[in-house]
């Protein structure tokens, strides 16, 4: 009985993300934990490795609450990441926010457009939608310079290959930690030409 | 007591067994079709919602996730695949979107971003508050303005005892404001209405237009379109 119960508890605190407090902590501490544990994929400043591997974020510049969540979700397995599952294992959760402050913080430094062909169409789709289906433009929520809110996270100047392969997780369920199903929704009616021309565009904003 | 608890259990385990790879289903409520609809019966969240106060700049964050179709100034799209909502009475949005996450409006588009597993009801009376703040953006789709005394007939013997004689509607009776409304919406608006595709209809409205050809509908949404309320409209 109990489990079931958990279970709404959890769907109904999905439904009230706007309470939370700000996120509060040491980025310098952050940035120590940074240089040992996440620098190898991540970069030390969070702008990623080169060549990107879309298993690797950047997360220069993101939102600490959208850092802090992923942390948090790996940890609970609610994000499925195996790789990410072992480096949480030893994080505390000070450790945890003072690694979201940390890369908060740093300067998001221009990415590499490799397919500048499929920029056009990606900036109509990120502004755009798809009405005929139903997709919502992703500047609705992830604003129009993709510089995101609290709520939804900053997406500029994301690797594409990484951007590519989360909408086609979020299409197949694979990741399913998104916010109201939001993601998974609307990922299920994009085609795979819209994903890639949207993630060479985001790639492409500063 | 224990009975709708577990019904509730179950509808929320479909809910999160559906999480993977399955878009949330909208429910189906009974509406016009059924022989004991009642247009303006309220459910107990709509009966919440109608008591609550909506918060404006609550509202708009909370609008982030309508903005992707409706727009950031709640315009819509002038081809009326979504419609716009700026200005709109708070008792029209609620109503509308009550009937949506319920079932009553059938939107397999819309319930995804708008259903009781992603927005709350606090939420809704923010964002019904929030819209219903925003000034009517006045660039809406007109029609082809080849038949207005036609539309203008017809609206003044149909439609403006409930929609008011400048498209201002009804806050108290959940009459929507038609003024600023883009053609093209109002049009497919008014054939699912005749056609018992709007499920939520009001059955008054059903009778109004059932003998409407498609040259009155369009005469009529036409004169609307055009009937250029400055403003804000009168609530």
């Amino acid at each position: 009985m109990n489990r079931p119960v958990l279970a709404i508890l959890a769907l109904s605190s999905t439904c009230s993300a706007f309470a939370a407090p700000p996120v509060a902590g040491d980025a310098k501490k952050g940035a120590a934990i940074a240089s040992q544990v996440c620098f190898a994929c991540h970069g030390a400043d969070g702008n990623g490795i080169t060549p990107p591997n879309p298993e690797y974020p950047k997360l220069a510049a993101k939102q600490p609450e959208y850092l802090l969540k992923q942390l948090k979700d790996f940890k609970t397995g609610k994000r499925k990441n195996d790789i990410m599952a072992g480096m949480v294992a030893n994080l505390s959760p000070d450790d945890m926010t003072n690694l979201a402050l940390h890369f908060s913080a740093q300067k998001n430094k221009p990415n590499v457009v490799k397919n500048p062909e499929l920029l056009d169409f990606g900036k109509k789709f990120y502004a755009e939608g798809n009405p005929d289906l139903g997709v919502p433009a992703c500047a609705g929520c992830h604003q129009p310079d993709a510089g995101g809110t609290s709520t939804y996270p900053h997406l500029a100047g994301q690797h594409a290959s990484y951007v590519h392969l989360q909408l086609k997780r979020f299409a197949s369920g694979e990741r399913d930690n998104d916010r109201g199903l939001v993601m998974q929704s609307l990922a299920l009616r994009m085609t795979e030409q819209e994903m890639k021309a949207v993630s060479e565009y985001i790639t492409s904003l500063k | 007591m224990r009975t709708t608890f577990l019904a509730s259990l179950s509808l929320t385990l479909v809910m999160l067994s559906s999480a993977h790879a399955a878009p949330p289903k909208q429910p189906r409520a009974p509406g016009i079709e059924s022989p004991d609809y009642v247009w303006e019966a309220q459910s107990a969240e709509e009966a919440q919602l109608l008591k609550m106060k909506g918060d404006v700049a609550r509202g708009k964050i909370a609008y982030q996730v309508c903005q992707g179709c409706h727009k950031p100034d709640a315009s819509g799209l002038p081809d009326g695949t979504y419609p716009q909502l700026a200005g709109q009475h708070t008792t029209v949005l609620i109503k509308q979107m009550s009937d949506v996450r319920e079932g009553r409006r059938d939107n397999p588009k819309m319930f995804p971003f708008a259903g009781k597993h992603v927005v709350d009801t606090q939420e809704v009376a923010d964002i019904a508050a929030y819209i219903s703040s925003l000034p009517l953006p006045g660039n809406n789709d007109k029609g082809p303005g080849s038949d207005l005394p036609r539309g203008k007939t017809l609206y003044e013997k149909d439609c403006a005892t409930c929609h008011g004689d400048r498209g201002e509607g009804n806050a108290s009776k959940f009459y929507p404001v038609t003024n600023g409304q883009h053609y093209r919406y109002m049009v497919r608006q008014i054939v699912a209405i005749r056609d018992g595709a709007r499920r939520n209809a009001n059955p008054k409205m059903v009778r109004v237009v059932k003998n409407y050809s498609a040259s009155d509908i369009g005469a009529v949404a036409d004169y609307i379109s055009r009937i250029g309320l400055q403003g804000k409209a009168a609530k």
